[in-house]
């Protein structure tokens, strides 16, 4: 077969129009992922045993299920059970949120339970509140071993956002399927949406690598 | 009255006593060694006094307040009791000079400028006025004890615990450690130092403290202890240290 470049470039504007998208969502996604990642990791590490079991419960359960299945119960059966109705885009950024959240939630608990206990007990016997020990002295440390593991996470994340064609959000996947079931170029559509994928993750490794490189690791 | 006061404090592990029913009282302006075979409680008893660990009975006051008063009043104890780690525990992502300055910006609430100043005559004090801009990993761990000492000053307490401070430097390392907890103690500071540095206890020392399983077996004068101790375990303690 011969490579057809036109069938690229014509498909160009739609597929980079779905690549918008799923930059959106992931962005969307991963800040509210961070958010709930590090209340729910904060949790398990130092909330009394209610708080503790509140987020465990929490990872578990998102853990525990496919992501395509947490969309599919955001937009399907949620205005079913609660009479929530929420468009195809909340749908995938609520499912982002939720299923990156669990994981970063374990990042984060793992992350500041690796700090050398001496250093909490330095920050605690000059008279500092437990907040305050987390805040200037434990944190900035655990948040260097953090970013590999959530490198690993947002490249997770960002390519899970693939699977909201279930939905039909019109996002980079969705595109590509929609121009290949009108022109059959299988190799060239999925050919771009790949390279297009390994742009957008490999701009996201090279975010991570230069504030890893920023900072000293400790 | 006592700057620290325990009554028959108890400390337990599970099922194993750390401190039974220990009673000490410790003046203004005192340096007591504290010293006794490994388990005996002697860390455990420092411990307890900045209530990073709670006591499980009796009491403990210290400056007029007790470790069992609840958090904020915890904290107020804290801040007067500076504590000094065997393992340092700098802060590894700040400089020396940041260290030394965090505890009277987040603990006393003093300015920026008004703490950094502090901070720098505090590190000449300890010897290490140019070495302020230092990372620890930077810093000898001599260096770095040095450091960790200013940074106990820095929050201005009225008494310094110090938990093994030179167990975990090399013999040439430890002089300058000690030389500057002698200069403490000669300006007046109320200090407890669990530690093997006989040498230590008997020059600076005002006191002599010989625990053994959990309880407080010798309590007195360091240079007539050590050079006649009428204790059979102390006596014994002492021929393996020396």
């Amino acid at each position: 077969m011969e490579f057809d470049w036109s069938v690229i470039v014509d498909a160009t504007p739609a597929l980079l129009g779905g690549a918008r998208l799923t930059v959106l969502i992931t962005l969307v996604g991963l800040a509210g992922g961070l958010a709930v990642g590090f209340v729910a990791g904060l949790m398990r590490a130092y909330g009394g045993r209610f708080l503790s079991a509140l987020a465990f419960t929490y990872i578990e359960l998102i853990r525990g299920t496919p992501i395509v299945v947490q969309v599919m119960f955001i937009y399907f059966a949620l205005p079913v059970l609660a009479d929530i109705r929420v468009n195809p885009m909340t749908a995938a950024m609520t499912a982002i949120i939720v299923n990156a959240g669990a994981y970063i939630a374990e990042i984060v608990r793992g992350s500041f339970l690796s700090v050398h206990k001496g250093l909490k007990e330095a920050g605690l016997a000059m008279g500092l509140p437990m907040w305050k020990v987390l805040l200037y002295i434990i944190g900035p440390v655990a948040f260097r071993r953090m970013i590999p593991p959530l490198g690993n996470q947002f490249i997770v994340s960002l390519k899970d956002t693939s699977l909201f064609i279930v939905i039909g959000v019109g996002e980079l996947t969705r595109q590509g399927q929609e121009i290949m079931a009108a022109n059959f170029r299988a190799v060239e559509i999925w050919t771009a949406v790949a390279i297009l994928y390994l742009l957008m993750t490999g701009t996201l490794t090279l975010i991570l690598r230069i504030t890893e490189k920023r900072m000293r690791m400790l | 009255m006592s700057l620290v006061k325990l009554s028959k404090v108890t400390k337990t592990f599970g099922t194993v006593v750390v401190l039974q029913e220990v009673d000490l009282s410790i003046e203004a302006g005192e340096v007591v060694v504290l010293v006794g075979p490994s388990g005996s409680g002697k860390s455990t008893l420092l411990r307890c006094i900045n209530a990073l660990e709670p006591i499980n009975g009796g009491d403990l006051i210290v400056d007029n307040i007790s470790v069992r008063a609840g958090r904020s009043q915890i904290r107020a104890i804290r801040q007067e009791a500076g504590m000094v780690f065997q393992q340092f525990n700098l802060f590894p992502q700040m400089t020396a000079l940041q260290n030394v300055a965090f505890g009277p910006r987040h603990v006393r609430g003093a300015g920026k400028a008004e703490a950094l100043a502090q901070a720098q005559a505090l590190l000449a004090k300890v010897g290490l006025a140019e070495r302020g801009h230092h990372y620890p990993s930077e810093l000898s761990g001599g260096q770095q004890q040095r450091v960790a000492i200013a940074r106990a000053l820095a929050v201005k307490p009225k008494l310094m615990l110090f938990d093994e401070p030179t167990s975990a430097l090399d013999p040439e390392l430890r002089h300058e450690v000690l030389q500057v907890m002698k200069s403490l103690a000669e300006e007046g500071m109320t200090m407890i130092v669990v530690t093997h540095e006989m040498a230590f206890a008997r020059e600076v020392g005002t006191r002599l403290i010989f625990m053994e399983d959990g309880k407080i077996s010798v309590d007195g004068d360091p240079a007539s202890l050590l050079s006649n101790p009428d204790n059979q375990r102390l006596r014994e303690f002492l021929q393996h240290v020396h």
